[in-house]
């Protein structure tokens, strides 16, 4: 069954192939589920939740695999979830390596499903894993002491009758008082765990003795020991289940002809793979298989205490609550669906813009009905955008590894810390984010964060934390990377800075020098190490977040660390906005960021440093932007001068933006100017008016930090 | 026409098995673990009950032994789908009271063979 | 025209090409680049821009710029009347425009009747132009209309 490769698709008459794509996406999320809980992993205290948790994951994807036919994943998985079951009985104790080797196993079965899903990507040698699991399983590093372990309850196992291995009837080993058994342990796939037995008696001085009988040809798989002892039985199966299954050892009255070979191994079975109980309810009476079983236990349900496992009642993760609950919708047709939300706001606004004139009294149903129309077509977008939202989570979910990974490889010692997983964004941001956030998280570990040992002879916490926040703020979503490591030192910047002939001077302050680093390939890093020091620096990331409407920013203390904030719009697939008419042109501002708006004369407006115009607003005097000179707007009529200011505020600054005249808000639907254009300076997108003509989204972020200067 | 319940937390498994059984000519229906199941098996029957091992919140086990003590449950054929076909999961499923067996992975003929032999 | 030799031919070239006229000369692209062929409608001005870039305009609810390929060109007049016509091109994953002053047809070019365009200077870069075909009495200057419009001197990519 299923030890062909991919070859099960159509295993008698039914195409299985139709079921490959679920059990891809099951299996992905199933690691993905898998690594999370291996990084959250306590070691030093281990929750059994946890633990079944993750053995399930493994199981789940094994089975899938071995019935589809993807044997190297089976294979795998089959190795992982061995060890991953003795460590949820507490055969065995997890260590880091044992992590580590999981998530080596989880990445590897990444790999190899993705060249199952025909990603391509060059074949996974497993043999290393699979031979360090395999040690792992044997005991190998066996567990330090034997921890009291109340083993951990099996829900399948009804009953502590130690003889599990059946047919052997009447004649049961007295279980304590001073007497000799046979202790006869398997089937074993690795013989050798039984000596670990052999070791016990000689640890534990008064358990008894122990001494090794010949291998009996017909038990094949089976170890025999002759023991003399005053323990009882059930003791001696607890010390023994670190090393082998309780259901691996049975005492036998020593001398005991070795009965009919002990059924269980199931030669015949997976040859049937099946069977029936005798007796049992609905049970085939007149062809039933008779494959011989437990026909020594008696054969009632017993009502045993229900689900002993300490976590079975619990609701865990609650992946099939919410399967109930929730539907998997492609992105295309979310897409689609925003798309034509945003035509009909268009339309709606077209039909706003040309119903302006009538009279309401006339008109009155229509006019009635337009204004129900403005409010549905607001409540849908509403609800449509924020189909697209997702928490930041999904992208911090990443960096928990990489960082882990990236530490170890660098000698560091780093905890990542995140607030605000709640906070959500449009999801085409989530894919775009990622990289650049990426970048920042490796470069505070590589060059942020110290040495351990240089962290403890500063005084430092010898674990650097990096830590990740994303709040909403005004009309953006700010992500920050901070760290405590060594900060930016300004005085490498500036030298830095010269070497390349960028105009340095001294007078720079703080920010404008920790601005430097988005220069073109510039790095003060000592070593350019693999990690972060290759092609990617900070004029890229800066780059990409520009790209995506939003902006960086850079604050540092030296000694004491570094935040690098990102500011992105949320999603602004529509908005609300003003537009404003400069010549002959047309102009949307964000609603958002409009403070408010005044009519000027000549006179208001004063000129400093010869070029600077500034405006006074109340007791302040504000920068004045004047949007005909920054776009060049061709002026023909000398006769209509601009004499409207508009205040906008963005990035904690003000302007006041110099326009014609104010033509009215409306919903606007945000076009991206890069699909077929590129990215144009101030200017944040573009809409398609009710005229249906092109306007230009101004950014009024970019218009601000422009007037700084 | 009769009627399946089909337990099992991996959704390709249980389309699979569903697939399966409804081209054979029975109906069927789904549960995503030993709680829906349960839930599902309220106040109807079923002449199968088709049950994975390991699922959150109550495994084949446990729903095997709950639905035993319900009326309508008592002698319904109640297979497990197991992994492996140890003794331990033997015992386990006869005093659970379950009826029988089915090593995972297997062949969909084989599925409906065995089937065949309890469902009348 | 002076010796010119054969052009070697490739098995992908184009066999179809849409031709259009620029001033006195006509050229031909790949047909299979065209969109549609829209009437001109005034662009939403870009500021900053080359001057061949008119602008913005919109499709059907895409953005897409607009190049007018007689002032990149260097034609001596670029009239918008009646007959000029925006020629909506397809490259890549973009949609771009292209303003000419008419459309002729669609006509099947043999590789055989394409010979190499000499090297001389125009405002077409050579890199450009995939050859000059003899069709009948006319000179059909094949554009490579791809590679032209994602060049960096054109402007429209990063």
């Amino acid at each position: 069954m299923a030890d062909t490769s991919t070859d099960n698709s159509s295993a008698a008459g039914i195409d299985l192939s139709q079921f490959y794509q679920v059990f891809f996406e099951e299996a992905g999320e199933n690691l993905e589920n898998m690594e999370q809980l291996l990084l959250e992993l306590d070691i030093t205290a281990a929750d059994d939740e946890e633990m079944n948790a993750i053995f399930r994951c493994a199981h789940s994807i094994k089975g899938g695999a071995a019935t589809f036919g993807f044997s190297d994943v089976a294979e795998l998985t089959h190795q992982m979830e061995t060890l991953l079951d003795k460590l949820r009985r507490h055969e065995l104790v997890p260590t880091p390596p044992m992590v580590d080797v999981l998530l080596q196993s989880g990445d590897a079965l990444k790999a190899m499903l993705g060249r199952h899903q025909g990603n391509g990507g060059e074949q996974v040698d497993t043999s290393e894993l699979l031979t360090n699991i395999r040690a792992m399983v044997a005991g190998e590093a066996p567990p330090v002491a034997p921890v009291a372990h109340v083993p951990a309850p099996r829900v399948e196992a009804p009953v502590a009758q130690a003889a599990p291995v059946a047919a052997v009837p009447a004649g049961a080993a007295p279980t304590s008082g001073k007497r000799t058994v046979e202790l006869r342990v398997g089937p074993l796939t690795d013989m050798s765990l039984a000596d670990n037995l052999v070791e016990l008696f000689k640890e534990i001085a008064d358990l008894g003795t122990i001494s090794a009988l010949p291998d009996d040809p017909s038990l094949a798989g089976y170890r025999r020991f002759k023991v003399d002892t005053a323990s009882n039985e059930s003791d001696m199966l607890d010390l023994f289940t670190f090393h082998v299954a309780r259901e691996q050892v049975t005492f036998l009255p020593f001398g005991q002809a070795v009965a009919a070979p002990v059924v269980a191994e199931p030669v015949a079975a997976p040859e049937k793979g099946y069977g029936f109980f005798d007796d049992a309810p609905g049970a085939p009476s007149a062809n039933h298989v008779a494959t011989p079983v437990v026909a020594a236990e008696a054969a009632q349900p017993k009502p045993v205490a229900p689900a002993a496992k300490p976590a079975a009642p619990k609701v865990d993760k609650p992946a099939a609550a919410l399967e109930a609950s929730t539907i998997r919708v492609s992105v295309e047709k979310v897409d689609q669906l925003i798309n034509l939300v945003g035509e009909l706001v268009i339309t709606q606004a077209m039909l706003a813009q040309n119903s302006r004139g009538l009279d309401p009294v006339v008109y009155q149903q229509l006019v009635t009905g337009l204004t129900d129309l403005d409010r549905n077509t607001r409540d849908l977008q509403e609800a449509v955008m924020s189909i697209r939202m997702i928490p930041m989570s999904t992208v911090f979910s990443r960096f928990p590894r990489m960082l882990r990974d990236l530490a170890n490889k660098l000698g560091k010692k780093v905890e990542l810390v995140t607030q605000g997983e709640a906070t959500e964004l449009d999801k085409g941001l989530v894919e775009k984010i990622t990289d650049p956030l990426t970048h920042l998280v490796r470069n505070s570990c590589d060059h942020g964060v110290e040495m351990p040992a240089d962290r403890l002879a500063k005084g430092k916490p010898e674990v650097g934390t990096i830590t990740l926040a994303a709040s909403h703020q005004g009309g953006s979503i700010v992500i920050e990377v901070r760290d405590d490591g060594r900060g930016l030192n300004r005085e490498k910047l500036l030298s830095k800075a010269r070497e390349k002939g960028i105009d340095a001077p001294d007078s720079m302050t703080d920010a404008e020098v920790w601005s430097l680093i988005f220069a073109p390939g510039f790095s003060t890093a000592d070593q350019v190490t693999d990690v972060s020091g290759r092609g990617v620096g900070m004029d890229v990331v800066k780059k990409n977040i520009a790209s995506l409407g939003g902006t960086v920013e850079i604050d540092s203390a030296e000694g004491y660390g570094m935040r690098v904030s990102v500011r992105l719009p949320l999603t602004l697939a529509i908005m609300d906005g003003m537009s404003v008419g400069v010549g002959e042109e047309v102009y949307i501002l964000p609603l958002s960021s409009v403070v408010e708006s005044f009519q000027v004369s000549e006179e208001m407006v004063k000129t400093i440093g010869g070029s600077g115009r500034v405006v006074e607003v109340r007791d302040e005097y504000m920068p004045v932007v004047e949007l005909e000179k920054v776009f060049q707007v061709p002026r023909f009529d000398y006769e209509h001068t601009s004499g409207i200011m508009v205040v906008v505020e963005a990035e904690s600054g003000r302007v006041a933006m110099l326009v014609d005249e104010l033509l009215g808000q409306q919903q606007v639907v945000v076009k991206n100017l890069e699909t077929n254009y590129r990215k144009v300076n101030d200017v944040s997108g573009a809409t398609i008016m009710g005229d249906g003509r092109v306007a230009l989204i101004l950014d009024v972020g970019s218009l601000v930090r422009r007037s700084r200067h | 026409m009769h009627s399946i319940l089909a337990v099992d937390d991996s959704a390709s498994m249980r389309q699979m098995v569903s697939f399966t059984l409804k081209s054979a000519g029975y109906t069927v229906v789904e549960a995503v673990d030993g709680q829906d199941a349960y839930e599902k098996a309220q106040g109807r029957s079923f002449d199968l009950v088709l049950t994975d091992q390991n699922m959150p919140r109550m495994d084949g086990i446990s729903l095997t032994k709950k639905l035993r003590e319900t009326a309508q449950f008592k002698t319904t054929p109640i297979l497990m789908l197991t992994t492996e076909s140890s003794d331990q999961m033997k015992q386990a499923g006869r005093a659970a009271g379950a009826t029988g067996w089915l090593v995972k992975p297997f062949d969909p003929n084989k599925l409906i063979e065995v089937i065949q032999k309890v469902i009348r | 025209m002076g010796m010119m030799e054969k052009l070697d031919v490739q098995a992908d070239l184009a066999r179809e090409y849409l031709t259009f006229r620029l001033g006195d000369e006509e050229y031909g692209i790949d047909i299979l680049k065209v969109q549609e062929i829209r009437g001109y409608e005034n662009p939403t001005r870009i500021a900053n821009a080359p001057h061949f870039l008119k602008g913005v305009v919109n499709l059907r609810g895409t953005i897409v710029p607009i190049v007018d390929l007689r002032m990149r060109f260097g034609c001596s007049s670029a009239e918008y009347n009646a007959f000029t016509v925006s020629i909506i091109l397809h490259i890549g994953q973009r949609t771009i425009g292209v303003v000419v002053d008419s459309v002729s047809d669609v006509m099947e070019i043999p590789p055989e009747a394409i010979r190499h365009a000499p090297e001389m200077s125009s405002a077409v870069d050579a890199d450009y132009l995939r050859g000059l075909a003899q069709v009948g009495e006319r000179m059909v200057i094949l554009l490579d209309i791809e590679s032209m419009l994602m060049s960096q001197d054109m402007g429209l990519i990063d």
